[in-house]
């Protein structure tokens, strides 16, 4: 007997459904659960539309700055989380273009009592002057530590480099921003926009046992209705297109890069059809980017590129780190792949890879608290169908080859990139002109926060 | 052979050529979470060839007798399924997470590879990998500010020679000498099913996955020579101070110390886990607390400033790292951070170690919140301690340990005498060579 198996015909997936929300109306609010029996671990999230978009342009940062100071909590002085470990939770929070999402992850069984303390956090915090202070300045302290990675210094220039308005600048708001806000301003904004505002409560986790209508009260209390809001598109940034930006980093022996340009909006993209088709040129390992920069050319450690998809516009982009000799080559290389997937479109095996993975492949990615808990959370911020996650699966499970070769053309656009690197000018910026895909300028990448 | 555990109804198997199987329930349906751990890892490499363990991971992707140079990834991933592999010092693990009736397609990708990856090996695929890998080490340690800390953490804790000497990714020297005989000699002395743990966490009846994997695995050999891994005895502390101190281009000075102490899964381990839980983590820790949060010494790193380093066959590290805040001095903060880890030798009260369990319990549950993490844990615990049971009776051991214990270590092991210290400084704004003290 040999001592191995022939290859295993692969039966049928059983057909996935999205596990069915149950939703309460408690005051002002709207408490969205999923029930997993057995998961003893749960995520609470709290989604309000106070994100960076919602900021005046005279206090950008005060929502990443509001966000981080509700930590020190009701009682202030950092006091939240030590209280939150004694029940095992762990606070949870973020702020996206779009949203001031705040909660805990908590055991199952403590969910009643970490609530509790989440929600005075949320609503009543201290934001004593202080603490507002301390978090500020360590946040501008941050900035500085991050922007020493070439990879956060490439990925902090796109929206400058695509936008005018909010989105020039980073979400955090970036140093000079920050040092504005005064823990008056962010008082305010908390007082505004978070501590007013009832908002969504996603709920995932073992729900036996759990009051969500008590929950619900507790969180929402005498809060109001979440506002409707509008979207405006923003205005691009000026400038030849395509274009190279080198920010130079001394000595590095690797670039980051990013090849970025923008795209249409979350509710105007057709997402089946757009994820599907960055799946095939750079959403996994085996997508042809990978497969050229690292599994044929060793240029990097890995490259992949997604679609970052707001209310009001998007973003397209493609990143990776290379090695810094190999910079100029792996631009075009990155750019003939994606003539190719225009001119070509995609292989059946490709077209059978986006399809399956995005249908059958749903029981793996929702099988933890935190990503249900996502997939709802999502929903609440793009004014999302119930079935939203389904729609999707329906969505590929009817894609063509041809959807996707029209994807490429209609999501792609080279002559639109703005080229971004990360790197040691010196050895690359020849190299780029060399290329000839536009303009090679060179700058500090401190001065352009400083 | 079956057990089955009352907490978390696990069950273990072990085949005729060796090979251990270990099952758990996933609390979502329709999914099955494989985890293979196998028990080589960079402690079994010698001199010359630091690095081979985890190049050798990249190459178990690289195509074996049946499945052709990226087959193996895109079996998965067009299965939506998550996949990958990781190396450390004492094991190399290798899992994916798919669908349910996915099952046996990856116990099938997995044995292949096991079994014929020597015939997929060629020149062309080792030198590829070789550079990813050497691009893998620019991107997470040459690259990045402090990124060669860790490297230089090991070789101050453990002497020139020493299994854990040096770190998993290796010197870019030895990779470049890596050649294909040694990859094929490698993975016939370490690669076996009588060296393996695989962990199955699906919906499946325990039964039925033993089934599934001796109908896939059970067909291969044992290894004939099992390999022996190089000694990695050390008694007694580090013989500190111990220290270095490095000045390039850094934005801030940063503090990295190590304290050697027990190899993790002794008491001794767990005792000082605990006491670093006490000092550095979370926002209720002593180091974030003081440093962080009133005398503003320190940048803000959420409360992750201590942890231990688990090594299972040698003595493990505790190590602390704080990076310092505008207008502080290295120095400063070193003594800064030297207070308070002595102070543990003071006393600790009920109420920290108390927090201090329920952040290591907590951090627990989460890792085995998720299919993939059950299955890792589980295989990691099989494959060390040769007990899956202990994924969740593990906390009960830190219940067990009270404040006088925690003193007591702190003050045998948290002295002078058994520190390292890895400090960076940036360099001057003219530009200047690295420096050794």
């Amino acid at each position: 007997m040999s001592m191995l198996q022939p290859r295993p015909t692969l039966g049928d997936a059983s057909p996935y459904t999205f596990p069915k929300a149950r939703r309460l109306q408690v005051g002002g609010g709207t408490v969205v659960a999923i029930d997993v029996p057995g998961q003893p671990y749960a995520a609470v999230r709290l989604v309000q539309p106070a994100g960076g978009t919602s900021e005046p342009l005279d206090q950008m940062g005060v929502a990443a700055l509001a966000n981080e100071a509700l930590e020190d909590g009701p009682e202030g002085n950092s006091s939240l989380a030590p209280a939150l470990e004694q029940y095992g939770a762990e606070w949870v929070s973020r702020v996206t273009w779009d949203s001031f999402v705040t909660g805990v992850d908590a055991p199952a069984s403590r969910i009643a009592d970490a609530t509790a303390l989440f929600a005075e956090a949320v609503r009543a915090p201290a934001l004593r002057d202080d603490d507002v202070i301390r978090r500020r300045d360590q946040l501008v302290e941050r900035f500085w530590l991050e922007a020493s990675m070439a990879s956060t210094v490439a990925a902090r220039a796109i929206g400058g480099q695509l936008f005018t308005g909010r989105y020039a600048t980073p979400l955090s708001g970036g140093p000079a921003n920050l040092q504005q806000l005064t823990p008056e301003i962010v008082r305010e904004f908390h007082a505004g926009s978070v501590a007013a505002v009832a908002g969504t409560l996603v709920v995932v986790g073992d729900l036996s046992g759990v009051d969500l209508e008590k929950i619900g009260r507790t969180v929402f209390g005498d809060a109001q209705p979440t506002p409707s809001r509008s979207t405006t598109a923003p205005e691009g940034a000026p400038g030849e297109l395509p274009r190279v930006l080198v920010l130079d980093r001394p000595g590095s022996v690797q670039s980051a890069l990013v090849l970025a340009h923008r795209a249409p909006a979350r509710s105007e993209i057709d997402l089946p059809r757009a994820n599907g088709m960055s799946d095939v040129l750079g959403g996994m390992f085996t997508s042809r980017l990978n497969m050229e920069l690292r599994e044929r050319l060793g240029y990097t450690y890995g490259v992949g590129c997604r679609f970052d998809l707001r209310r009001d516009s998007g973003v397209f982009f493609i990143s990776t780190q290379v090695e810094g000799p190999t910079t100029a080559h792996s631009v075009t290389a990155s750019l003939e792949q994606i003539e190719r997937l225009r001119n070509e479109g995609v292989t059946d095996g490709e077209l059978s890879a986006v399809r399956e993975s995005n249908t059958v492949g749903l029981p793996v990615g929702y099988s933890t608290a935190r990503s249900l808990a996502s997939a709802l959370v999502e929903a609440v911020v793009h004014d999302l169908p119930e079935d939203h996650v389904d729609q999707l699966r329906a969505g590929f499970e009817r894609i063509t080859a041809e959807d996707l070769h029209q994807a490429a053309r209609d999501y792609l656009h080279p002559s639109e990139f703005v080229i971004i690197v990360a790197g040691d000018a010196k050895e690359v910026a020849g190299p780029l002109e060399e290329i000839g895909v536009g303009p090679v300028t060179v700058r500090d990448p401190e001065a352009l926060w400083a | 052979m079956a057990t089955n555990g009352a907490a978390g109804n696990i069950s273990q198997f072990r085949l005729d050529n060796g090979l251990r199987v270990v099952t758990a329930p996933a609390a979502t349906g329709q999914v099955a979470a494989l985890n293979l751990w196998y028990g080589v890892g960079s402690r079994h490499e010698v001199p010359g060839r630091t690095g081979f363990a985890h190049l050798f991971e990249h190459l178990m992707f690289q195509g074996s007798g049946n499945v052709a140079k990226g087959e193996h990834f895109d079996a998965v991933e067009r299965l939506g399924g998550d996949i990958n592999a990781s190396t450390s010092t004492d094991r190399t693990n290798y899992y994916e997470t798919v669908p349910e009736h996915a099952l046996d397609l990856v116990l099938w990708l997995e044995a292949d590879r096991l079994a014929t990856l020597r015939d997929g090996m060629t020149q062309e695929v080792l030198d590829n990998q070789r550079d990813v890998v050497k691009n893998e080490r620019r991107q997470r340690y040459d690259n990045v500010p402090y990124g060669t800390a860790f490297e230089r953490i090991l070789a101050l804790g453990y002497p020139e020679g020493h299994p854990y000497h040096h770190p998993t990714i290796g010197s870019m020297a030895d990779l470049d000498a890596a050649d294909l005989d040694y990859v094929l000699s490698f993975h016939e002395r370490h690669y076996g099913p009588d060296n393996l743990v695989v962990t199955v966490v699906s919906n499946l009846e325990p039964g039925d996955v033993r089934d599934r994997v001796e109908r896939y695995f059970g067909g291969i050999p044992a290894r004939e020579v099992v390999a022996e891994a190089p000694d990695a005895t050390l008694e007694g502390l580090i013989g500190g101070p111990l220290r270095e101190t490095v000045t390039e281009k850094v934005p801030a000075p940063a503090v990295f110390l190590g304290y050697r102490v027990g190899n993790y899964g002794s008491r001794d381990f767990d005792v000082m886990h605990l006491a670093s839980a006490v000092l550095g983590q979370g926002q209720g820790s002593r180091l974030y607390r003081r440093l962080v949060v009133e005398r503003g010494l320190a940048s803000d790193d959420g409360g992750g400033a201590a942890d231990l380093l688990p090594f299972r066959y040698a003595p493990s590290l505790m190590l602390v790292s704080m990076i310092a805040r505008e207008g502080v001095s290295g120095d400063e903060l070193e003594a800064a951070i030297l207070e308070e880890v002595q102070g543990l030798a003071d006393g600790i009260s009920e109420e920290e170690l108390e927090r201090a369990r329920a952040v290591l319990e907590r951090d627990h549950l989460q890792s085995i919140s998720t299919p993939g993490g059950l299955a890792d844990a589980l295989g990691s615990c099989t494959q060390l301690f040769d007990d899956p049971e202990l994924v969740h009776t593990w906390p009960q051991r830190w219940s067990e340990i009270s404040t006088d214990e925690v003193v007591a270590a702190a003050k045998r092991l948290l002295g002078e005498d058994n520190l390292l210290v890895v400090r960076f400084e940036p360099e001057a704004k003219t530009g200047s060579t690295p420096v050794e003290a």
